[in-house]
């Protein structure tokens, strides 16, 4: 599924003008809102996708004090904001009586909920900045044979243009791609046959030695998996 | 309290913050009170295991066994779960109203990625009378269940020691790939796990 985040241009002058100086997540934040038709549906799905991957980033980013994962989680975060004031606007622009109202105050609701789950995550993630004795909480995460991992394909490596199956991911590392950023939009739960490209930034789950084989892979050290 | 205690106390309101997520968004998709309800238990019962776990660690800083901060880690995380608790009950208090559902809430929860699901096991399925430990089911199918009807009771959040029986209804949470082949197994016309 892919949704675009605000693709407007006004912002191009806010952001150069902000350019450097803040984390690409903070930057979002300060777009302007604006009304983007997209299905209520839509939006819903997405909400309680980032509310569920939020929450295992998050921890994760704690468990393994990953501070890119937590950072991944702030840029979720602000995306999540925008499909609450959008799902908001659409209810209320779709309400003609008061039975569609009520209805339609149920999934209100239910946005409403995902994004406190999505602000809950957002919490943990704070945690990252209070100085530890030892890590917190190893029984965290269940399978803990498996880590998490922020993976980037950099230029000139062979996962340019090969999709998931090709390059036989899950059989040959146990790696599954929990996600995939590509520039402002993310694609959740991938498929077999989604093309990777240079620049997509993705977060993978699995042994150890797989992501890091992955890694080279994708830095270009190996042309193989 | 030990470390070891406050990471079981964690770990159960995370668990059980989860569970509720994921029966509030069930009671919805099959409109159904009564797991509506058991999130309104449930939430009683976070609520219960967190103040327990805020006063032990109070009681350890003072008594000078924890750290500061790792109390403040401590709390913060029992917070987090007990946030995330009051939004499944938000979204189960939807259910619990008396208004029609509107019909985009259920096709959106069904198409999210991680999806929720409901089975019944029949008399032909290799499920029935295996305990949930001994198939693998979580590994093998990337399914796991979290609650089970037997007649009229409920199971939530099923033992590994639970014994599946012909005629259980299973809800269960999963990835989209796995659902097929769990649906398949329960009604029978899978055999091989």
């Amino acid at each position: 599924m892919y949704l675009n985040t605000n693709k407007d241009k006004k912002i191009g002058m806010k952001n150069k003008l902000l350019g450097k100086l803040m984390p690409k997540w903070k930057k979002v934040e300060f777009e302007e809102i604006e009304y983007e038709p997209k299905s209520i549906k839509e939006i819903l799905i997405e909400m309680k996708n980032i509310s569920e991957l939020m929450v295992d980033l998050a921890y994760s980013a704690l468990l393994f004090n990953n501070k890119e994962l937590a950072e991944e989680v702030k840029y979720l975060e602000v995306r999540m904001d925008t499909l609450n004031y959008d799902i908001r606007l659409i209810a209320l622009l779709a309400a003609r009586t008061k039975e569609d109202a009520e209805e339609l105050t149920g999934i209100l609701q239910v946005a409403e909920a995902a994004e406190t789950i999505s602000n809950a995550a957002a919490d943990i993630t704070k945690l990252l900045s209070v100085r530890l004795t030892h890590p917190i909480l190893p029984g965290l995460i269940k399978k803990s044979d498996e880590t998490i991992k922020k993976l980037t394909i950099k230029e000139g490596s062979v996962a340019h243009n090969k999709t998931i199956k090709d390059l036989r991911i899950a059989s040959e590392t146990g790696v599954r791609v929990l996600t995939i950023r590509r520039k402002d939009r993310w694609i959740y739960a991938p498929k077999k046959d989604e093309l990777l490209k240079a620049g997509d930034i993705l977060i993978g789950i699995g042994p150890e030695e797989g992501l890091a084989r992955l890694n080279k892979l994708f830095e270009g050290k190996i042309k193989v998996l | 309290m030990s470390e070891e205690e406050a990471e079981k106390m964690l770990l159960e309101l995370k668990e059980k913050a989860e569970l509720m997520v994921d029966l509030a968004y069930s009671s919805l998709i099959y409109d159904n009170r009564e797991i509506a309800e058991e999130v309104y238990e449930l939430e009683d019962y976070v609520d219960k295991i967190n103040d327990e776990l805020q006063k032990l660690a109070i009681e350890d800083t003072r008594k000078g066994e924890l750290d500061v901060n790792e109390v403040l880690a401590i709390i913060q995380l029992g917070i987090s779960s007990e946030v995330i608790a009051d939004a499944a009950r938000e979204i189960a208090d939807v259910q619990l109203r008396d208004v029609k559902l509107h019909p985009i809430l259920k096709e959106s929860l069904m198409e999210s990625n991680e999806i929720l699901l409901k089975v019944k096991i029949t008399p032909k399925s290799i499920l029935k009378d295996k305990k949930i430990g001994e198939i693998r089911l979580a590994s093998e199918t990337g399914m796991w269940i979290i609650a089970i009807k037997r007649g009229n009771k409920w199971i939530y959040d099923p033992t590994k020691n639970i014994t599946l029986r012909e005629n259980d209804i299973l809800f269960a949470k999963g990835d989209k790939e796995g659902k097929d082949h769990f649906i398949a197994l329960a009604e029978g016309r899978e055999k091989k796990i």
